[in-house]
């Protein structure tokens, strides 16, 4: 009862979180499933996109703006590990270390010092709720129509010229050439649209616990791809809409599981072993069934 | 396009191409090429393996750079072009029936992408309601049933329905020139004939200026207007409609042995 009482008193705060890291959940969603390109970046541009928006906001910048600078810096560091891959033919994994590691760096440059704290400035939940950043709950409501709208506007995208071209060029590197597409923008401009949600979801972030730290990328990529994951294996992956959705669901089923680790007397520092844990069991699954499948008998 | 552009066709001149040079694995795959093609001119290429039939191809879609020689089509020096500039003026259909078609997009997507090859792409809807009456009418002469499946994934189909799907994509809006890369070898015989017969019923209709690489003497021998043999990374035999025609598979297997005999004899 006790566990069960612990849990029911998370949820709403559980929730808000899982929405908070469903932009991320995008983000890492389009390089792994739309373009078929595993990309690290998003451990450099989340934290990017958090120091970005705390900085501005710290020295007075309105929201909007700030959030917007911080997309863009999301889009710059995405663009980079691109062209990195596709100009000197790095792979895509090792291009994504090389920029998270460098954005290390910079994140301090752009804060000046590791962390940056936001509680005496205004951010999105002060102005659209009450000063004190609102309840969980109504937190939860202002975040999904934004993760709604923005869900709207992929599908949009990914309907147009342009996003067909996108996702023909993620399937068939080869088909796409002979189609007419460039790869190497593509490939640029999808990146970039990654970083810049990865960066979008730190903004939020930063405004969301009104503090931004140099360290808070880590372990984000890997909670993206649990999502991810999570979210296709209850809305599978099968038509756009549902592709798009995944992580977004997978997100808020994600941290739901959080609270009742939590609650299960889990310390906060187990959650990154429980969540490798996770990762790893639904990469090894289907190893797992066809080995069955091959020995019935056993 | 001007008309005496247009009349120009396809000339192809002097290709050299020789990968992992000053290696031990250095390979002289294009030693010269040159030919050209009339506009609708329907050309057959032949050659063992090695010969250097695949790498011509890929030099001429833009896959492969030439390290010398020049390509034009249409009046159009096109050399130095990126494959998917070049994709304007040429479309393809691989050997490899995963190659052509985005397996993970729907029948109608892959077409739609296909139908703005060589366009500028914008924020428009990628797929019109409109457009879909086009699709089906060209699916149809297929006679697979395509045109009830427009919104089924491309991964759904075998290999010979994602060749027909490759070859209508294509040909949708009349390319310049096709590059068919031995496109029936990886697919059974019934699957084989069905799509050669769909590709002579596209090239020989509407006059598209084509180049197919096989391996089958009666092949090549039964169709197109021109029979190109390839061997060590040249164009050896060059044979006009006329002479073609009063080949024989053997005659054709002599006279290959007779040029590479010939060739080894002079070097």
């Amino acid at each position: 009862m006790d566990i069960l009482s612990t849990y029911y008193n998370l949820i709403p705060v559980s929730l808000a979180q899982g929405a908070v890291y469903a932009f991320v959940a995008i983000g890492v969603m389009i390089p792994f499933r739309l373009l078929s390109l595993p990309d690290l970046t998003a451990e450099g541009s989340f934290p990017l996109g958090a120091a970005v928006a705390a900085a501005l906001l710290a020295n007075g910048m309105g929201i909007m703006p700030a959030m917007g600078l911080a997309l863009l810096a999301g889009a710059l560091a995405g663009a980079l590990t691109a062209v990195i891959h596709v100009f000197f033919k790095v792979t895509s994994l090792l291009a994504g270390i090389i920029v998270l590691t460098m954005m290390f760096s910079i994140n301090i440059r752009v804060m000046g010092k590791p962390n940056t704290a936001l509680f005496s400035h205004d951010t999105l939940f002060t102005i659209l709720l009450n000063a004190d950043g609102g309840a969980p709950i109504t937190q939860f409501a202002v975040l999904s129509v934004m993760l709604a709208a923005l869900c709207l506007l992929l599908y949009w995208f990914l309907h147009t010229e342009l996003g067909l071209a996108l996702r023909a060029v993620g399937s068939n590197q080869t088909m796409a050439r002979a189609q007419g597409l460039s790869t190497t923008l593509y490939i640029i401009a999808g990146l970039a649209g990654a970083g810049a949600l990865a960066a979008l979801g730190g903004s939020v972030m930063a405004q969301y616990q009104s503090y931004a730290d140099v360290n808070m990328g880590v372990g984000v990529l890997v909670i993206g791809l649990a999502a991810t994951i999570l979210g296709e294996a209850i809305l599978g992956g099968s038509t756009l809409a549902r592709q798009i959705l995944a992580p977004v669901v997978g997100s808020l089923l994600y941290f739901q599981f959080v609270a009742i680790a939590l609650s299960l007397g889990f310390k906060p520092s187990d959650l990154k072993l429980l969540t490798g844990l996770f990762v790893l069991f639904a990469l090894a699954l289907p190893m797992i069934r066809s080995k069955f499948k091959r020995n019935p008998s056993r | 396009m001007t008309a005496a552009a247009k009349q120009a066709g396809v000339i192809v001149s002097g290709l050299q191409k020789t990968f992992f040079p000053g290696t031990v694995q250095e390979k002289r795959a294009l030693d010269g090429v040159s030919f050209s093609l009339a506009p609708g001119e329907f050309a057959i290429v032949i050659g063992s393996n090695g010969a250097g039939k695949s790498t011509m191809l890929n030099a001429i879609s833009g896959e492969v750079q030439v390290d010398e020689g020049t390509i034009s089509i249409a009046g159009k020096a096109i050399e130095q072009w990126p494959t998917h500039k070049r994709a304007g003026y040429i479309s393809r259909v691989f050997q490899d029936p995963m190659q052509g078609t985005a397996a993970s997009l729907t029948i109608e997507e892959n077409l739609a992408i296909s139908a703005r090859r060589g366009k500028r792409r914008s924020f428009r809807t990628g797929l019109h309601a409109a457009e879909r009456e086009e699709f089906r009418s060209a699916l149809e002469p297929l006679g697979l049933g395509l045109e009830n499946r427009l919104k089924d994934r491309v991964s759904l189909l075998s290999g010979g329905q994602r060749q027909s799907l490759t070859l209508i994509m294509a040909t949708l809006q009349a390319p310049q020139l096709l590059l068919l890369d031995e496109h029936t070898a990886a697919l059974d015989p019934r699957a084989a004939d069905m799509v050669i017969r769909s590709t002579l019923s596209a090239v020989e209709d509407r006059q598209i200026t084509t180049l197919m690489i096989t391996h089958n003497m009666e092949q090549a021998i039964a169709h197109g207007d021109r029979l190109l043999m390839m061997h060590e990374g040249r164009v050896v035999l060059d044979l006009a409609k006329d002479e073609k025609a009063k080949l024989t598979t053997a005659d054709l297997v002599t006279r290959f042995h007779d040029v590479v005999s010939d060739r080894m004899l002079l070097s």
